[in-house]
């Protein structure tokens, strides 16, 4: 009977209350009653360290504020290395994409050889249209040589030096090219303009031409191949008692900016002018 | 020779600046012209000699270039040394104003210069439609660029040929 005196009961309610507490605890039963008792210590411990880490902030802030502004200062450094080096990946890129399109031209006009040539510059007077490109007779280039880009016709060689030529757009006032309208199948003259606009003239009156027809040379004349894309129709004027109808022509080529052209090597123009009866 | 030296260097670079960038950059069908503002600025310095020699030889060279027949802007150039050796006689104490005559003027001369060559070659162009898309925003480019042109000039000759001052 000495095993059952007071000391061992307290003892034994103890383990048994903790037991019992510990099977509810895991079993869930005492889930209401521990958030109930716990939210209040959470919300505490929750105030406490947004307060000690604004505290935190505080203190330490300054010595944080010299290190992002190191770090900013080199990463914009970084980024103005990154830019060059992006602006000069888009130009050796606008570099590369006008050779493929020239490379690319050449392929679909294998029957012709081809001199790729930079501009290098323009006729000092306004009144002419003309380019300067960096090839000359070194590099094969011959006067009458037609001159065209991976869009379509630019003009013909005008002049020629050992590295250098000039080239006579067909925006000229002065140039005329023999075309023909792929729809209607009708020949014309595709006459150059002083402010660098090109029309068609000599359009046969009964002809219907519609905007965006398509202008490609004829050939005829010998001066340029034909079948090369110049541009397409934009609107046609008829006058009363005109013989022929005219025509807007919008260029398919941007004479304005271009910066590198093929030369035709293998195309000898034809000079028929001593076949033409003088009046 | 230092004089001449850079008088060729000057005209070199004016034209490669022409062809490389002005005659490129148009206004309606108008370009301003750097070697006719430099003759203009070149020949209005009092202290500068040869002026009819190097134009002579530049308006040569860039006749040759040129596609502009007849010599055509040989004749241009003499003529705007021609119109600036008058006005520096009379309007010499303002050389700016002098310089934006000469311009005026110049720019002027040059194209009727062009218009008559062109119309003798049978070029299809009309006096309106020149004057219009091509002499009038010319002008106002070359007047635009007659300022810094000038004070380049200005500034050239100023080292090439240091005033005299009596002691």
């Amino acid at each position: 009977m000495k095993f059952i005196n007071s000391k061992n009961i307290q003892t034994i309610v103890i383990i048994i209350v903790v037991s019992g507490l510990l099977f509810l605890a895991l079993s869930g039963y005492l889930t209401p009653i521990f958030n109930l008792s716990l939210s209040p210590l959470i919300s505490l411990q929750s105030w406490l360290s947004v307060r000690y880490i604004s505290a935190r902030e505080f203190i330490t802030t300054p010595r944080d504020v010299t290190q992002l502004r190191e770090q900013n200062t080199l990463l914009e450094s970084q980024v103005t290395q990154l830019q060059t080096q992006l602006i000069e990946m888009e130009e050796r890129l606008g570099e590369a994409q006008v050779c493929f399109a020239l490379l690319d031209f050449g392929r679909t006009n294998p029957q012709y050889d081809y001199t790729a040539a930079t501009v290098v510059g323009r006729e000092i007077s306004p009144f002419l249209q003309y380019i300067i490109i960096d090839k000359g007779t070194e590099h094969g280039v011959r006067y009458g040589m037609p001159v065209v880009t991976q869009q379509g016709l630019v003009g013909r060689v005008d002049a020629v030096i050992a590295r250098a030529a000039r080239v006579k757009l067909i925006t000229d006032s002065t140039s005329i090219v023999n075309v023909r309208l792929q729809s209607a199948e009708v020949e014309a003259q595709l006459q150059g303009s002083l402010t660098g606009d090109i029309s068609l003239d000599m359009i046969p009156l009964d002809l219907n031409v519609e905007p965006g027809d398509v202008v490609l040379t004829s050939g005829l004349g010998g001066n340029f191949p034909p079948n090369i894309f110049i541009g397409q129709v934009l609107s046609t004027q008829r006058r009363e008692n005109a013989l022929f109808q005219t025509a807007s022509v919008q260029p398919i080529v941007d004479f304005s900016s271009i910066n590198a052209v093929l030369v035709v090597n293998n195309f000898e123009s034809v000079d028929i002018s001593p076949l033409i009866p003088e009046p | 020779m230092i004089p001449n030296l850079v008088t060729a260097l000057l005209i070199a670079i004016f034209y490669i600046l022409q062809t490389a960038v002005f005659s490129q950059t148009a206004l309606i069908s108008g370009t301003a012209d750097l070697i006719l503002l430099f003759f203009a600025a070149w020949s209005l310095q009092e202290q500068v000699k040869n002026t009819w020699i190097w134009t002579v030889i530049a308006g040569l060279l860039i006749s040759l270039v040129s596609a502009m027949p007849f010599f055509a802007p040989l004749l241009a150039y003499l003529g705007v040394v021609a119109i600036s050796k008058l006005i520096q006689r009379r309007v010499w104490k303002i050389p700016i104003l002098a310089m934006f005559i000469v311009t005026l003027l110049g720019t002027f001369l040059q194209h009727i210069i062009y218009f008559i060559v062109l119309q003798l070659e049978g070029a299809p162009i009309s006096l309106l439609e020149s004057l219009d898309m091509i002499t009038l925003p010319s002008l106002l480019l070359n007047l635009i660029f007659a300022l810094p042109i000038f004070a380049v000039v200005n500034e050239v000759v100023g080292r090439l040929y240091p005033l005299e001052v009596e002691v």
